[in-house]
């Protein structure tokens, strides 16, 4: 005592280049961003050696800004439209605000996709109903998109979203196109109007009124936002009979790493960054920190 | 059964043979007259085999921050007007790591499953690659407090190259039983030409010492090995979280001495240029209030109490699961560096006690 | 345009300016990124067109009261640095004493010459945008916040306890020799540098929150068995004034 600290140790002498390694993000353009509300842009992006993502619907990937950070943001394309892929992220904290002091052009490091998205092969041939709250509608929109290019693989499509205030609806052109598709049974609402909204008010379980009757037999149910509406769109849903393995949830937690190594996203002994963020009801209502 | 004898000056010329190729770390012994006992022992880098202790009760710290160190620098970078370069980068180098007792073999096995578990973690298994492990049997209890022998952590059969058992009793062994645990072990060893056959007395030997080392070991854990998990899924609600919670700093030293602790942050650093940079990785833990923090203010374990309960969760049960090694290998370290003095096994027992 | 840079001390010992002469590795690179307009201990030129002003030293005579407003009133950011400027630091020993005994101690005859209050951190008299406690300051996290400044992103200080830096630094923790260290309350940044060098941890860089303190409460009664107050008077050496307003 006193010994040599592993900190003070100084520059690391022959540091040298690897192979590979799971943290290396690869270089994507930003083709365009455009402001959706005052807090969430899009960003188009695509793959600086054109390559295509190839996710699921549901997954995510890690943005980079080198020497800023890197968080974890939900695909929010289908992978029925290969050319780009698109993120919608809400400015919160170090690196949402510098990715939205980015510009046509500009260069972002991407890893992914990460985690795991939805089975869609599970539901093919399924009626489908997707409620979507807030930023939820974001990786919602994915699969939305992916019901909608490939439509003739499923039965009947419903679509509920929900937003706070007028202003933070998101991707209002495709509100419309949706509303005007006969192919999506679609409703919205938000919970305080203004002068100007001529829609629906209330929370988004007041939208189930709208619904047909569902055929518990046949649906599949995606439910996509905030913690507080995951019960009460579950009671909904469960007062309907629809199975538990059959309604399906996205968790948000910390990440770091997104493969399973730093620990900080686990919901009791699950890795969400691996094991979801995707689960069904089935599996998450085991998961005790999933649900508190 | 063993494989071969070595006296200690051959297995010490070997050692100081691989320092003309590598670093050696391994126990060393340092006098700390303030504490109670006036010594403890480090894992450091040696010049000289004659630096190692072999005959040391336990380091403070496991070598586990050979493999995950505190800190390290898992990409450089390079930002330019029009975007960026990086690279992954490793600072691993061949290593021997010299006098590892059977509770940190285990802990090891733990920490290459977890790196190698759905995916490699390139940066671990690149130091990984480079370690020699030899390994050195314990014939007694290291210190007072340990719990190696409840978690079956004080008998090693994996996790080493060379695994090597004292023979002889008293404090100058001058001949090791040696285990060989990988071809790669066994080439370093032989190569010498100091290793003999082992004889029947030499057997009947080792044998003997094996079963004086597993008299000398109590039990402190009241539940059975096996039935942990079990007890401690029970356990989720129990008062005993809450009110241990109370004494916690939640100052995350637990985690970090833990051996088989792998949580990390990730964060970058700029040069004042604001163009070359690195992204590092650093320990993190559980136990610190942050950890769960998400943009927002949101903190997905906000309360000790809850953090507490998943450090030991991770510990008796989850990382087993999920790893199938050793979540906890009964070294006791948390404990010692808790300043609450809460001890792990105590609230082991105690939650056995309710449920 | 280079961020124009100032350094000012009101009543302190200049220890964590010097700090800032201390990088000696990095001060070139300092100097090329940062203009620096108006620093006592490196030049003498000023200028009072300021986008970032470091102060140390507490608030502790009217003089002072009246610099640090003319400081906030002329720099975009205003940084405190240090024990004394972040927490009162050492100054507010005087504040438990009669005010008349230590000027005269201190100026004899003359003391009604030098007006003097109660010592305050910086934050009790003006708005500050960012804080780096310690005694002296570290100067690697001066260094980490001018980094952040010039990359335009918010800095944070760590928020967990020395503990996790002395365990990443590898010491042997002093309650093993028997010390009574302040490292499980107090907030990192420092590298653990007092118990790597054999030293309790006297809180130099503030308290960490309550729940900490309330911790560490219990466990000097009942697991240590010493006298609680004697230990946390320790904590108001350098931090009789908190983060969160709170006089330990
Ligand atoms: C699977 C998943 C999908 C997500 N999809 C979207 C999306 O489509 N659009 C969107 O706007 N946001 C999304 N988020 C939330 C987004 O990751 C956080 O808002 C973001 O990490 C905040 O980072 P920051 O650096 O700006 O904030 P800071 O508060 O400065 O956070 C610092 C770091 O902490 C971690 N962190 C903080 N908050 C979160 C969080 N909520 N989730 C995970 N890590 C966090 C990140 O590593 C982050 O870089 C998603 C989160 C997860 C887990
Ligand atoms: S070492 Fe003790 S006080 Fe610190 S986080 Fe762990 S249990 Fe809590
Ligand atoms: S010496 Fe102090 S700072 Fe270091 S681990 Fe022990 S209590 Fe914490
Ligand atoms: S984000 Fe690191 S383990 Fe999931």
């Amino acid at each position: 005592m006193p010994r040599e600290s592993v900190l003070e140790a100084g520059p690391v002498a022959d540091i040298g280049a690897m192979a590979a390694s799971p943290y290396l993000p690869e270089a994507a353009r930003v083709l365009s961003v455009r402001s959706l509300t005052a807090m969430e842009r899009l960003f188009d992006l695509e793959f600086a050696d054109g390559r295509a993502l190839g996710h699921a619907p549901g997954q995510f990937v890690q943005v980079s800004l080198l020497g800023i950070g890197e968080c974890p943001i939900s695909i929010c394309s289908s992978p029925t439209r290969p050319q780009r892929f698109q993120l919608c992220i809400r400015k919160a904290g170090v690196v949402t605000a510098a990715l939205h002091a980015l510009r046509g052009g500009d260069m972002v490091g991407i890893r992914g996709p990460l985690g795991r998205g939805f089975d869609v092969s599970e539901l093919h041939g399924k009626d489908v109903l997707i409620v979507a709250g807030g930023l939820g509608l974001a990786p919602a929109r994915s699969l939305i998109q992916y019901v909608i290019d490939e439509r003739a693989r499923f039965g009947a499509f419903h679509l509920l979203y929900g937003a706070k205030h007028p202003s933070e609806l998101l991707f209002r052109e495709d509100l419309h196109a949706w509303r005007d598709d006969p192919a999506v049974d679609f409703h919205m609402t938000v919970d305080r109007p203004d002068e100007g909204w001529r829609g629906r008010v209330g929370v988004v379980t007041t939208l189930f009124r709208e619904l047909p009757p569902l055929d518990p037999q046949r649906t599949v149910v995606a439910v996509i936002g905030p913690p507080v509406m995951f019960k009460f769109v579950l009671l909904e849903v469960l007062a309907r009979r629809i199975p538990q393995g059959r309604v399906y949830c996205s968790l948000e937690r910390r990440m770091k790493c997104g493969v399973g190594k730093c620990g900080h996203c686990q919901a009791n002994d699950v890795y969400v960054c691996q094991e979801g963020p995707v689960f069904t009801y089935g599996r998450l209502k085991a998961l005790r920190e999933a649900i508190e | 059964m063993l494989d071969a004898i070595i006296s200690t000056r051959e297995l010490l010329g070997r050692v100081d043979e691989l320092l003309r190729t590598q670093r050696v770390i391994g126990p060393v012994r340092r006098d700390v007259p303030d504490a109670t006992p006036p010594v403890r022992w480090f894992y450091e880098p040696v010049s000289s085999a004659r630096q190692l202790d072999l005959g040391f009760a336990y380091c403070v710290y496991s070598p586990k921050q050979y493999l995950l160190p505190p800190r390290e620098t898992l990409l450089e970078f390079h930002r330019t007007p029009d975007g960026f370069s990086a690279r992954p980068v490793s600072d691993a180098q061949p290593t021997a790591l010299i006098g590892v007792h059977p509770c940190d073999l285990h802990a090891l096995v733990t920490l290459d499953r977890a790196f190698s578990h759905n995916g490699d973690d390139e940066h671990y298994q690149a130091r990984r690659r480079r370690l020699l492990i030899v390994g050195v049997d314990c014939g007694k209890p290291c210190t007072p407090g340990v719990y190696c022998a409840d978690m079956r952590a004080n008998v090693a059969d994996e996790g080493f190259d060379v695994m090597l058992q004292p023979l002889g009793a008293g404090a100058d062994v001058e001949r090791f039983g040696v285990r060989f645990g990988s071809p790669r072990g066994r080439a370093w060893l032989e190569a010498g030409g100091g290793c003999e056959r082992p004889t029947a007395a030499d057997e009947r030997a080792a044998d003997a010492w094996q079963e004086r080392k597993e008299a000398s070991f109590g039990r402190t854990l009241t539940t059975a090995h096996e039935d942990l998990p079990a007890m401690m899924a029970r356990s989720y609600d129990s008062l005993i979280w809450e009110a241990t919670a109370r004494r916690c700093y939640s100052c995350g030293s637990c985690n970090l001495v833990c051996p088989t602790c792998y949580c990390f942050d990730v964060h970058d650093e700029l040069d004042l240029s604001l163009q070359e940079g690195r992204r590092c990785r650093e320990w993190d833990g559980c136990q610190l209030q942050d950890f769960a923090l998400v943009a927002g203010g949101h903190n997905f374990r906000s309360k000790a109490a809850a953090r507490l309960r998943h450090r030991l969760m991770r510990k008796s049960k989850w990382i087993g699961e999920r790893t199938g090694g050793k979540g906890c290998v009964g070294c006791a370290r948390c404990d010692r560096a808790c300043t609450a003095r809460i001890s792990t096994v105590e609230i082991y027992n105690q939650l056995a006690e309710e449920v | 345009m280079k961020p124009r840079i100032a350094i000012f001390s009101l009543t302190s010992c200049e220890g964590c300016s010097l700090a800032i002469l201390e990088l000696e590795n990095e001060l070139l690179d300092l100097l090329g990124a940062v203009e620096i307009v108006n620093f006592r201990e490196g030049m003498t030129e000023r200028s009072w067109d300021i986008d970032v002003g470091f102060v140390d030293g507490a608030v502790s005579t009217p003089e002072d009261e009246r610099e640090v407003t003319r400081y906030r009133a002329c720099c975009k950011t205003l940084v405190a640095i240090g024990a004394c400027a972040c927490l009162g630091g050492v100054n507010t020993l005087k504040n438990r004493q009669e005010m008349e005994s230590y000027r005269t101690y201190v100026y004899g005859e003359r003391a009604r010459w030098f007006p003097t209050t109660d010592a305050r951190p910086i934050s009790a008299v003006v708005k500050v945008d960012y804080e780096l406690p310690g005694c002296p300051m570290n100067n690697r996290e001066f260094l980490r916040l001018v980094k952040c400044l010039l990359a335009g992103v918010p800095f944070a200080l760590p928020n967990y306890a020395v503990c996790v830096e002395c365990k990443k630094a590898g010491n042997l923790c002093l309650y093993e020799r028997g010390q009574m260290c302040l490292g499980p309350v107090t907030r990192a940044g420092c590298n653990a540098i007092c118990p790597h060098y054999g030293s309790k941890c006297e809180a130099c860089r503030g308290l960490l929150g309550a729940e900490a303190l309330a911790a560490a409460r219990l466990n000097m009664r009942e697991i240590w068995k010493v006298d609680e107050e004697r230990v946390l008077a320790d904590l108001r050496l350098y931090g009789a004034y908190q983060g969160d307003g709170s006089k330990p």
